[in-house]
């Protein structure tokens, strides 16, 4: 009875998972399509070199917006993500250079401090929303600390990386963007920890009731999109070549978009990777599609923003239909 | 004699085992066996517990035993809930002892071994079944590759308990129907290898016949197998068609506890503190010469127990209450008045008190006045501009009257509760609302402010306004010209002036028993 009832539950669709997946499907059309669009106003996108340019100045955004997909897979927001990998990228084009020890130090530090600002949110209730901002001012004044003025120069290894270019001409910045997104979602989907994350973000009560401490799990969500910001301020550096504490404060709103554009949710609960990732490729293609089309880049916020409006309106009628 | 004790020991075990031995399959030799031979499982002695002024619980001193399933009855605010947070290990008590498994101190996990079904909110919606069951039973399922294990046993359970239920494990919790939910939540409470108490929270309350009785066997094939099973109902045939001993509370103790086979439900609701009303007097009595004189300001169609339909009328000058048990759609009236549906009638100008008032009453920065003003600020004003001498005398009027303690001045959440409360009653008595909505709005509230809104309220009513009124606490009712009993939203009974007593009300939220009885 028990396979029977198993391999039923295999050939029926779980109820609610294609509300769950249906946003990022679309917005892998989306890419797909924009993709498909910028290879016939210009061919040579598609090759190696082609991919690898275009895509190498998405992957700290989708890194970044992975941090931003599990701060809201329990139900916070990070207002201070731009400026935190901002202040990355000028430590590791300053210490992790000169003083690779210290350099580690500084980001298990900066770690460190996601986590304690979990603390904060939790233990004192102040709105994510306002520990955040307030730190990103903090992030602020150390990445100025460090680098006054854009300087300072990657270490080797990531120049290196930067160089890199993998067998069967898969595109270097795709391999790395999808390993963060395999991580995150492995984490946040596949493991125990994951699960209390997003119970965390669904109903807390819940999490209580079931004998786990609100605050370690906090923590260690913080502590995770604070592990993710690394990883995405070194991708940065290796990207620019150097630390700017200015570089993308623009990440902290993108990010955002990308986890809406991939079926997060502002409430919490869901995680999203794989779809975050298609939002972020597809926001960072936005900015390529609109040099190709002619048209300024300086429109591409404003098309961002419209983006994300339409498809949580969009969203919003679906699901009072689906009721 | 040790021999004796020895061979029930080794029975017990081999029962627990599973395998029952033909001579103890009668499910009352083995009950007779387990309560004779050893020491409760549950030990309360005098129990106390209180939160700020109210005493949830006053000295509760109760037993139960392996093997044995336990009613718990009661009113409003008995004490079941706050009992079953202790038992549960989520409260402690302030004095007294509880012992369980012969533990006295929960850990962090509460009491080993106890396990409770809750009536709501401890589910993540926006988790599948088995993730879920993972959250809650994570000691039993191993660290890595869990999934395949906890769907199984997600599975195995609803399949044991529910047969035919139609629920995989890959469901988001949020997509099931109300029914389905509740069949997880029970599953997800029985899914724990050192299970030796189940505590059920109104486990019925959104289930169908069928899953009903599917459930009651299950808890009979727990009780065979020596867990002991406490379920908290309002149901009283369910409660006496399955539990061996019942426990009735009153007030914060318990008053009486009787073999469920010696008892009538209507001994059950005597005990509770209610009384026996042939259904002629309950409902449908018609209403007196003098109050069809007055214009109708409220009208709400609604069905009685039995499914005939009737409606819920209130007369200009009228205060009417909405009483029973807590839950059973009482807000759900007050609800369809205020967002005006279709089918009700109602009166223009509508003001709406809260219960809750920290998330839904206050405005925690500002000042009393403002408060105060807010329903009616439109009014006093011209042309959208504020008339600030209109505002600063219809405050004073009001801080006057009601005594506000602190003035019109003073930081709205510097208030005592009551005082605060005050604000609010006033605020929708200074608007020109000819009907106000009250839901349950004196929760918590001290024994003098009560007294001063009562009469706040019947003064305002004899002023020509319709009140319609829930509370929780029934002897309030009795403040009321009519009130209306409900019970799983339909209408139990309707009572007059002096019919509504404390009795009378328990004994109708209890309709549905009669109901099938007659």
């Amino acid at each position: 009875m028990n396979t029977a009832i198993l391999q039923q539950a295999q050939l029926t669709w779980p109820r609610g998972l294609g509300r769950r997946v249906l946003p990022g499907c679309l917005t892998l059309v989306a890419m797909v399509l924009i993709l498909i669009v910028c290879g016939m106003i210009q061919p040579r996108i598609w090759s190696q070199n082609g991919l690898t340019l275009i895509m190498s100045p998405i992957v700290a955004l989708a890194i970044a917006s992975m941090a931003q997909m599990v701060m809201m897979s329990i139900g916070d927001i990070d207002l201070g993500i731009g400026f935190f990998v901002g202040m990355v990228t000028t430590i590791v084009a300053t210490l992790l250079r000169d003083t690779p020890v210290l350099g580690v130090l500084a980001l298990a530090g900066a770690v460190l401090a996601y986590a304690l600002l979990g603390a904060l949110v939790q233990l004192r209730a102040v709105p994510s929303l306002i520990a955040t901002l307030g730190a990103s001012f903090v992030w602020l004044g150390l990445g100025l600390f460090v680098l006054p003025v854009p300087g300072g120069m990657a270490p080797d290894w990531l120049f290196a990386y930067a160089f890199w270019k993998p067998p069967l001409s898969i595109p270097a910045p795709l391999v790395t963007m999808v390993a963060a997104t395999a991580l995150t979602w492995f984490v946040t989907r596949r493991t125990g920890l994951g699960v209390r994350f997003r119970s965390l973000g669904s109903n807390p009560v819940a999490l209580t009731r079931s004998g786990s401490s609100l605050v370690v799990t906090r923590m260690l969500a913080y502590a995770m999109v604070g592990v993710l910001g690394v990883l995405a301020g070194i991708t940065l550096t290796a990207e620019i070549g150097g630390g700017d504490v200015n570089a993308v404060p623009g990440y902290t709103l993108t990010t955002v978009a990308a986890v809406i554009l991939g079926g997060g949710m502002f409430t919490g609960g869901r995680a999203v990777a794989w779809g975050t990732l298609a939002g972020a490729i597809t926001l960072g293609l936005l900015t390529v599609l609109l040099t190709l089309l002619s048209l300024s880049s300086n429109l591409q916020p404003a098309v961002q923003g419209f983006i994300v409006i339409a498809v949580l309106a969009g969203r919003l009628v679906v699901e009072r239909m689906s009721r | 004699m040790p021999r004796v004790r020895a061979r029930q020991r080794a029975r017990t075990l081999s029962l627990q085992n599973g395998a029952i031995p033909a001579v103890l399959t009668h499910a009352t030799t083995l009950r007779d066996l387990h309560t004779a031979d050893r020491e409760p499982l549950v030990q309360v002695r005098d129990a106390v517990k209180t939160y700020g002024p109210t005493k949830a619980l006053s000295g509760v001193t109760l037993d139960v035993h392996s093997g044995e399933v336990f009613g718990v009855v009661g009113h409003n605010g008995a004490g079941k809930s706050t009992l079953m947070r202790v038992l549960s290990g989520l409260d402690a008590i302030d004095s007294g002892s509880v012992q369980i498994n012969g533990v006295t101190r929960p850990f962090g996990n509460g009491f080993p071994g106890v396990r409770m079904a809750y009536q709501e909110g401890s589910l993540a919606l926006e988790l599948t079944v088995c993730e879920n069951i993972y959250l809650s039973s994570h000691s039993w399922i191993p660290d890595r590759r869990w999934h395949g294990p906890a769907a199984r046993r997600a599975a195995r359970r609803l399949d044991e308990i529910f047969p035919g239920h139609g629920i995989s494990p890959a469901d988001y919790v949020d997509d099931l129907p109300l029914a389905d939910r509740q069949m997880v939540e029970i599953s997800r409470a029985t899914i724990a290898d050192d299970l030796s108490l189940l505590i059920l929270d109104e486990p019925t309350e959104s289930l169908s016949g069928s899953a009903v009785d599917h459930l009651y066997d299950y808890v009979r094939r727990l009780r065979a197998k020596g867990h002991a099973i406490i379920l908290v109902s309002h149901r009283l045939r369910e409660i006496l068609s399955v539990c061996d001993r019942v426990a009735v509370m009153k007030d914060g103790a318990v008053v009486s506890t009787h073999a469920a086979g010696s008892v009538t439900e209507q001994d059950l609701f005597l005990a509770m503190g209610g009384e026996v009303v042939s259904d002629k007097e309950g409902v449908g009595a018609r209403p007196t010469a003098t109050d069809t004189a007055r214009p109708v300001s409220v009208k709400v169609p609604m069905a009685t127990v039995e499914g005939a339909a009737t409606q819920i009328v209130a007369r200009k000058g009228e205060v009417i209450g909405l009483a029973g048990i807590a839950g059973q759609g009482q807000q759900r009236v007050l609800d369809r008045l205020w967002c005006r549906n279709p089918d009700v009638e109602v009166s223009q100008a509508l003001a709406y008190v809260p219960g809750d008032r920290q998330r839904s009453g206050i405005l925690p920065i500002w000042d009393v006045a403002r408060n105060l003003t807010i329903t009616t600020l439109p009014k006093l004003g011209k042309n959208g501009i504020r008339d600030a001498d209109k505002e600063a005398s219809l405050v004073a009027e009001w801080v006057d009257r009601l005594k506000i303690s602190g003035g019109a001045n003073a930081a709205i959440t510097g208030l005592s509760g009551g005082n605060q409360q005050k604000v609010i009653v006033a605020r929708a008595f200074a608007s020109d609302a000819d009907t106000i909505l009250l839901d349950d709005p004196f929760r918590g509230v001290d024994v003098h402010t009560k007294a001063e809104l009562y009469q706040l309220i019947k003064s305002e009513a004899r002023k020509g306004r319709t009140i319609v009124w829930y509370s929780s606490e029934n002897s309030e009712m009795q403040h009321c010209d009519r009130a209306y009993v409900l019970r799983a939203d339909r209408i139990a009974g309707e009572l007059h002036g002096p019919q509504i007593t404390d009795e009378r009300i328990i004994s109708l939220s209890f309709a549905e028993a009669r109901e099938a009885r007659a």
